[in-house]
């Protein structure tokens, strides 16, 4: 039989496992008596360190009561609030109508955010143009673009000589590069 | 099947179409296609693009190869220079650039690395196949000889800038040996000082020399004339030259010159300074005899160089309008294939000094010096 960790039973004794590991806990522990015994010490030990952690001038257990007495009465104020006796779901969570707002709000976010984490550049709409960029030089046409790029290059001589501009830099290895781009 | 049960699949579909759509995903090896001739005085070693990736970017796809090609001198000559073409075969129709390595030192069976950063955008989805070709336009050896299909004017290009960097090295080693190391850091320290001083200009190319739009709204443009700097020892003497002007854009510059040399002249580049209202210059580029070689210019004769295009200046997001144009002669090639580049005399001009950006091989000496120091740079000025 293969058995839960302490980690588990130690969270099940607190009762903080979810719903479908609290539920393989209780099947397991119905037929093993070792981690029933370790659960049950698990127990004792959380109400010896509750009985020694709670401070004597707050009433936890008061302040736990009237909370829970406060949220009893919101609820109960809500439920007069409410019209007659309707259900809080009345009908089912999908109707055809309200999937359909749901969709296509899900659908404008999706393609916004997209839009908004991946902006297409913005090109230039007086036809063929070249020029040089923040990181380098292009040629475009309208949504088209070839860029010859120079990131990372410090002290970046740009020029334009006829149709074509050009990107000058030292590289790493000290050698000079020069990008060129033709407007033809 | 219930609603309910619908309802919960259809959220999970588009979840997931979601979560796809905004993935990145690795670019595939077979995207990118390196070609070399079989012939070709380099082959490649190896090239690294893991790095390269896929994105959807809103509504279209953003494609960013991250590659670093190593290639092997298998030439008998030093490689002093070499232009790579890009060409993607998918993105703008054409579109079209260049990865140039000037200034380098490279021996027989000795390696190099070009990094090429690449950026697609699309608005729709990839095609199957390579996206982005690779392939070599020229290299250029230190004896000024050249290889190479030259579709972008490489052996110019990288012809110019070794003679810059030859004339460069020179004047910084006469420094070495006059004043010493303390002479040549002080050149350093100012070439480091102009550098970080050199105004911005954003400028926007627009092939064509009309107006973006047709429109009455316009603002109204008007002929501008060229002042000159004349440099006495350029084989071509600028004569007059106009671009038309509205506010911040200037559209077809041409500049009429003589040929003053003995030799025939077949490419003619100047270099273009604007001024805005306040006085303030800017280095506006530079007008090359458009993409392809002049008619030659014989010895005596004149010629107009015309640019068919359209420049828009800004700077810091404002735009800079054109109060005042001068030009000067930055480039000449001769029909013989020799090229001829301003001396540091004539870049000494205090306009220039303040405007003009110094030369790849000036950029990197002095980048050498203050990445590693003094000795460094006397050790890389020896070996030339």
């Amino acid at each position: 039989m293969k058995h839960p960790d302490e980690a588990a039973l130690a969270l099940h004794a607190g009762g903080d496992l979810a719903f479908f590991a609290r539920w393989r806990m209780e099947r397991h522990l119905t037929r093993c008596e070792r981690c029933r015994e370790e659960v049950t010490a698990f127990c004792d030990l959380r109400e010896m360190l509750a009985d020694l952690s709670e401070p004597p001038d707050l009433p936890w257990r008061q302040m736990a009561a009237e909370m829970r007495a406060n949220i009893r009465l919101g609820l109960a104020a809500g439920e007069c609030v409410r019209a007659g006796d309707r259900p809080l779901r009345e009908h089912p969570l999908f109707t055809g109508a309200r999937a359909a707002v749901a969709m296509a709000g899900m659908a404008a976010l999706l393609v916004t955010g997209m839009m908004l984490e991946r902006p297409a550049p913005s090109l230039s709409a007086e036809g063929l143009v070249v020029r040089h960029t923040a990181n380098g030089i292009e040629e475009s046409d309208g949504s088209q673009a070839f860029r010859l790029m120079n990131r990372g290059a410090q002290n970046v001589t740009y020029s334009v000589g006829g149709r074509s501009v050009s990107a000058r830099y030292v590289d790493s290895d000290d050698g000079v590069t020069i990008n060129r781009v033709y407007a033809e | 099947m219930t609603t309910r049960a619908a309802v919960w699949l259809l959220a999970g579909g588009l979840w997931g179409a979601a979560s796809a759509l905004a993935q990145d995903i690795p670019l595939a090896r077979n995207s990118i296609r390196v070609e070399l001739p079989p012939n070709a005085p380099v082959s490649v070693i190896s090239m690294d693009s893991d790095q390269s990736r896929v994105t959807a970017r809103g509504a279209g796809i953003q494609l960013d190869l991250d590659m670093s090609l190593t290639l092997r001198n298998s030439s008998p000559s030093r490689i002093r220079g070499i232009t790579l073409r890009v060409i993607s075969q998918e993105a703008v129709p054409g579109g079209k650039g260049s990865v140039t390595k000037p200034s380098l030192n490279v021996g027989q069976g000795e390696t190099f690395t070009v990094p090429i950063q690449l950026q697609l955008m699309r608005p729709t989805q990839l095609a199957a196949g390579p996206l982005v070709q690779v392939d070599l336009d020229g290299v250029l050896f230190q004896d000024l000889s050249f290889y190479g299909s030259d579709k972008l004017n490489s052996r110019r290009y990288l012809t110019a800038c070794e003679m810059e960097a030859e004339r460069d090295r020179e004047y910084f080693k006469r420094v070495l040996t006059a004043a010493g190391k303390e002479g040549l850091k002080k050149e350093m320290l100012e070439s480091l000082a102009r550098q970080s001083e050199l105004p911005a200009l954003d400028v926007r190319v627009r092939p064509g020399g009309g107006p973006a739009v047709a429109s009455a709204a316009l603002p109204p443009e008007h002929e501008t004339q060229f002042a000159f700097l004349q440099f006495p020892d350029s084989p071509v003497e600028p004569l007059q030259g106009w671009a038309r002007i509205a506010l911040n854009e200037a559209r077809a510059p041409q500049i009429e010159v003589r040929n003053k040399s003995s030799k025939p002249v077949r490419y003619v580049e100047f270099g273009w300074v604007v001024s805005d209202p306040a006085g303030r210059q800017y280095m506006a580029g530079s007008v090359p005899s458009s993409g392809s070689p002049l008619d030659v210019l014989l010895p005596g004769s004149r010629a107009t160089v015309r640019q068919d295009s359209a420049l828009k200046f800004s700077a810091n997001g404002q735009p800079v309008n054109i109060q005042k144009m001068t030009g000067f002669i930055n480039q000449v090639e001769f029909s013989d294939g020799k090229v001829w580049v301003p001396n540091r005399q004539s870049l000494e001009n205090p306009l220039l000094r303040k405007v003009l950006a110094p030369s790849a091989e000036e950029q990197r000496l002095t980048t050498i010096y203050r990445r590693k120091g003094l000795d460094a740079l006397v050790a890389e000025l020896s070996k030339f």
